[in-house]
């Protein structure tokens, strides 16, 4: 069936935009390395739980970008196992089981892994050394506040297993904050992670710790939400999804939204959902089933030939049946003259006969003389059809009216069966007259129902539309009385379970007069209960009905029945009444109206119920490629705000921490001055909010930020938002253009410094942590 | 397509780097996995042991996380993400309208509710 047959309104008829679902797309070769490599050159690494950036100072960006993944992968020919590391392990697909991070949250937990990984980095680097250590400084990326184990583990991995002359760590955020501001600047980091999102003030360019504040919500948990959400909508999705699809999903089609109750309130209405509703697709493979359909003339071919059949085998029955008639009819004649001849013949050869014959003796010979005669009795009556005959009582059953005394023994007996006769005759004849009255009153209504309206059309159809309407009403009614019986807690139901219960308290826990009177009646049962008088009142038997609920489902039947009849004349003779008016119309499912069904299957209707509404067979649906296409889509529509929406309100996502605005609005307003007037501390901070970090790049962040932000600040507050050039590379430039600068030169540890205090100590510098005191 | 061998792009890593030459290196200590919530407690014990006095200003790990929001808290429809102004008493489950309860929460699955609430944290986590 082509789609086109599918009904569909107006202008939303063009189908949906259909994105691709999106998988990793893998590099096109192995990851590259860098040609100019110097010693004595700081080496900037940025390990995010996300990827890691990573060059030496001397190149403009960061030379290499890769996933922080690493695949240990045991090829068994080989007898080796192969470690991986990076876009590298996306190069073959039979690693994609084996890949590990060595992350667990925002923290580094294997450490066999991070080496593994910082050897490919340096070698990628290309690190060479003539006297086995790494003969650069480094400056690497930490996390905010980071924990004593992990610092202590980098410093001996670093000094230990390298060598390296010095080392300085920093926060990446704040390094993209350097990157992207001149001199000692005021502001608001807004940090956003792959794992955490930090809210860091900055006074004179230098990162306040203290009043730093961390929200445990990033892309990773974005991209496992989106993947609840979508499993939980479409729990028969026929493919999984994979990390990558649903980041995918989240870094192509989420947004944040501007003002997110306002969103929401609207977000369903057809217009907004037209434009705000997204399509995806996930791969599916649609074979078209080959075996070709039989055409019309094909099939009826086939049941002609079938008939055809049918007949031959019937004409050949019946032929058999001529014949073996014929058959029977030869041997009743040879027979009955046989018959005929016994006067003539001695008892011993008539036994002889018999037994050259096959008979056993005379009376088997007589059993199967009569069972012949009467076949062949019946097959003679089968021909002629029995005929209504009039029929005169007093002719056809004369004995009936002659009383009994002046009759004979077997004339008595006689009558006995002719009256019986002449009762069912009787009976036939009332039933008869019956059906004629009742047609004449169904002419006689019809006739009346003519001149109501032939008289005042208006008056007759007025009140039969009243009439459906109590029908109706009575029709719901008893749904939902029915439906009320499925929950045990409903008034109605609870209502049965005492009827019940009084029923069998009837019977002898009961006190009242009644039951006392036949207590003393001991010999009485409950079949002859003198004092019983259930059933003397029609309305007794009513508690049945109170107790079973099948009744009911007669009884809606009954009245949908009636609606039926009655909407079938008004739609006969009322010209104001239409098909769209009827009872079932009003039933049926009106998809532009249904949350869930926008909800799930977008602005469009659902083309499985519309080509059910059509009539096609269910197995053609099924293997239709539209609807097998169909099955394979996501629609992506109050998500696209959802999962964003968390790092504003945790709570949605079950997390107790204040949101980005709600943190912000507490630093600047109390942490802070509070003063957002010329000069004040919180007047600088607020001009120049900063946003940087992977989520960075959701579409209307700034906007999000600046609308949550006035809403705090005193009117002409002047509020700046701005995002980092790249979210996602500008902590490494941070940490270039920071490398040269006499801050960086004074906070690196050296090895000695590390021998000497121990993995406690650092430096501390403005875009870094703070030591503890 | 360049032809990739995974045993040359192994080898990168694995090869003994010229870098990486000391012989007195301590042997690293076999090193225990540890998950995120150990090394927190971790350093938990660590700061108080190591730094029983420290400041109230100072920021450690813990101390950083974003207090509980202090706002009146909208609530949503767990099943739409819709505003949800209605509340099924049996599950507690939040809901938009009278269609998404009769639809969906009425026929629910037994055990659907909870990976609903889990969402937002608020399933019955049985121990």
């Amino acid at each position: 069936m082509a789609p086109s047959k599918i009904k569909s309104e107006g202008s939303d008829s063009q189908p949906q935009e259909v994105h691709l679902l999106r998988d990793i797309t893998p590099p096109t070769d192995s990851e590259p390395f860098y040609g100019n490599y110097e010693q004595g050159i700081p080496i900037a690494l940025d390990i995010g739980t996300s990827s890691f950036k990573i060059g030496l100072t001397n190149s403009d960006g960061p030379s290499n970008v890769f996933d922080s993944v690493i695949a240990r992968y045991r090829d068994r020919k080989a007898l080796k196992t192969l470690t991986i590391v990076g876009n590298d392990v996306y190069l073959d697909s039979s690693l994609k089981s084996s890949i590990k991070t060595p992350f667990d949250g925002a923290l580094i937990t294997n450490w066999d892994y991070m080496e593994l990984m910082l050897d490919y980095s340096f070698e990628h680097l290309g690190v060479s050394s003539d006297n086995g250590r790494l003969n650069n400084p480094i400056i690497m990326t930490e996390p905010v506040a980071c924990p004593f184990s992990q610092r202590k583990n980098m410093y001996e991995l670093l000094f230990e297993a390298y060598q390296a002359p010095k080392v300085t760590f920093g926060i990446d955020s704040l390094f993209s904050y350097h990157a992207n501001s001149t001199g000692k600047s005021n502001g608001l980091v807004i940090g956003t992670g792959h794992e955490s999102t930090h809210v860091i003030p900055v006074l004179n360019g230098k990162g306040i710790l203290s009043q730093t504040r961390r929200i445990d919500w990033g892309g990773d948990q974005s991209q496992q939400f989106i993947a609840k959400l979508l499993a939980l909508k479409y729990p028969y999705f026929p493919s999984k999804l994979n990390s990558h699809h649903t980041t995918n999903l989240f870094k192509d089609f989420c947004y944040i939204s501007e003002n997110y109750q306002d969103d929401l309130s609207n977000y369903m209405s057809m217009d907004v959902l037209e434009s705000k509703d997204i399509v995806v697709q996930a791969p599916v493979d649609i074979t078209v089933n080959n075996e070709k359909k039989k055409t019309e003339e094909e099939l009826a071919l086939q049941t002609q030939k079938r008939k055809e059949q049918g007949r031959r085998l019937q004409e050949q029955a019946q032929q058999k049946r001529i014949e073996k008639l014929i058959q029977k009819r030869e041997e009743f004649a040879y027979y009955s003259k046989f018959r005929d001849d016994f006067p003539n013949l001695s008892q011993d050869e008539i036994t002889k006969r018999l037994a050259k014959d096959g008979f056993d003796d005379l009376d088997d010979f007589n059993k199967y003389m009569t069972s012949i005669e009467k076949s062949l009795k019946n097959a003679d009556s089968n021909g002629n059809e029995e005929e209504e005959v009039q029929i005169d009582p007093s002719s056809t059953w004369p004995l009936v009216d002659i009383p009994d005394d002046q009759l004979a023994e077997d004339q008595i007996k006689e009558k006995r069966k002719q009256r019986l006769h002449k009762a069912n005759y009787e009976a036939r004849e009332r039933t008869k007259e019956l059906k004629r009255e009742q047609e004449e009153a169904q002419a006689q209504y019809e006739k009346e129902q003519e001149d109501w309206r032939t008289r005042d059309l208006d008056d007759w159809s007025t009140s039969k539309r009243l009439q459906l309407a109590e029908l109706i009403s009575k029709y719901k009614e008893t749904a939902k009385l029915m439906e009320s019986f499925k929950d045990r807690k409903s008034v109605a139901a609870q209502q049965r379970m005492k009827n019940i219960a009084d029923l069998a308290n009837d019977e002898n826990g009961s006190t009242s007069a009644a039951t006392r009177k036949r207590r003393r009646n001991v010999n009485s049962t409950i079949d002859n209960d003198p004092n019983d008088t259930f059933g003397a009142d029609d309305d007794d038997w009513g508690v049945y009905r109170d107790i079973s609920s099948v009744s009911l489902k007669e009884e809606q039947v009954v009245t949908n029945n009636q609606i039926l009849s009655l909407e079938e004349e008004l739609l006969k003779y009322d010209p104001e009444f239409h098909h769209e008016d009827t009872f079932a119309a009003s039933q049926t499912f009106d998809w532009a109206s249904s949350t869930l069904h926008k909800f799930i299957h977008g602005p469009r209707q659902n083309i499985t119920i519309a080509m059910q509404a059509e009539g096609i067979d269910p197995e053609e649906i099924a293997n239709h490629p539209e609807i097998i296409k169909k099955n394979h889509q996501i629609h992506l529509n109050v998500e696209r705000i959802r999962v964003p929406e968390i790092l504003f309100r945790p709570h949605i996502a079950g997390l107790d921490q204040a949101g980005i605005s709600e943190i912000s609005e507490d630093l600047l307003r109390r942490q802070f001055d509070g003063n957002f007037s010329n000069g004040g501390q919180s007047n600088s901070i607020i001009q120049d909010i900063f946003i940087t970090g992977g989520l960075a790049n959701l579409p209307n962040f700034t906007t999000r930020v600046v609308n949550d932000f006035t809403s705090f600040l005193p009117a002409g507050a002047p509020l700046k938002v701005r995002k980092a050039t790249n979210p996602i590379t500008d902590a490494w430039r941070g940490m270039k253009k920071w490398s040269s600068s006499e801050e960086c030169e004074s906070s690196y540890i050296s090895k000695a410094d590390y021998e000497e205090y121990g993995p406690d100590y650092i430096k501390e510098h403005g875009l870094g942590n703070v030591a503890f005191q | 397509m360049t032809n990739i061998d995974l045993h040359e792009i192994s080898e990168v890593t694995t090869k003994p780097h010229s870098f990486k030459q000391n012989p007195k290196r301590p042997k690293p200590p076999a090193r225990r996995y540890k998950p995120l919530k150990q090394l927190i407690s971790d350093e938990v014990k660590h700061l108080q042991t190591n730094h029983p006095d420290l400041s109230v200003n100072t920021p450690t790990y813990q101390s950083i996380v974003s207090p509980p929001s202090l706002k009146p808290q909208k609530v949503y429809c767990d099943i739409t993400g819709l505003i949800g102004p209605y509340k099924n008493p049996a599950n507690s489950l939040r809901f938009h309208n009278v269609e998404i309860y009769q639809e969906v929460i009425k026929n629910m699955p037994s055990g659907v509710d909870q990976e609903y609430l889990e969402l937002r944290g608020a399933n019955v986590i049985l121990k």
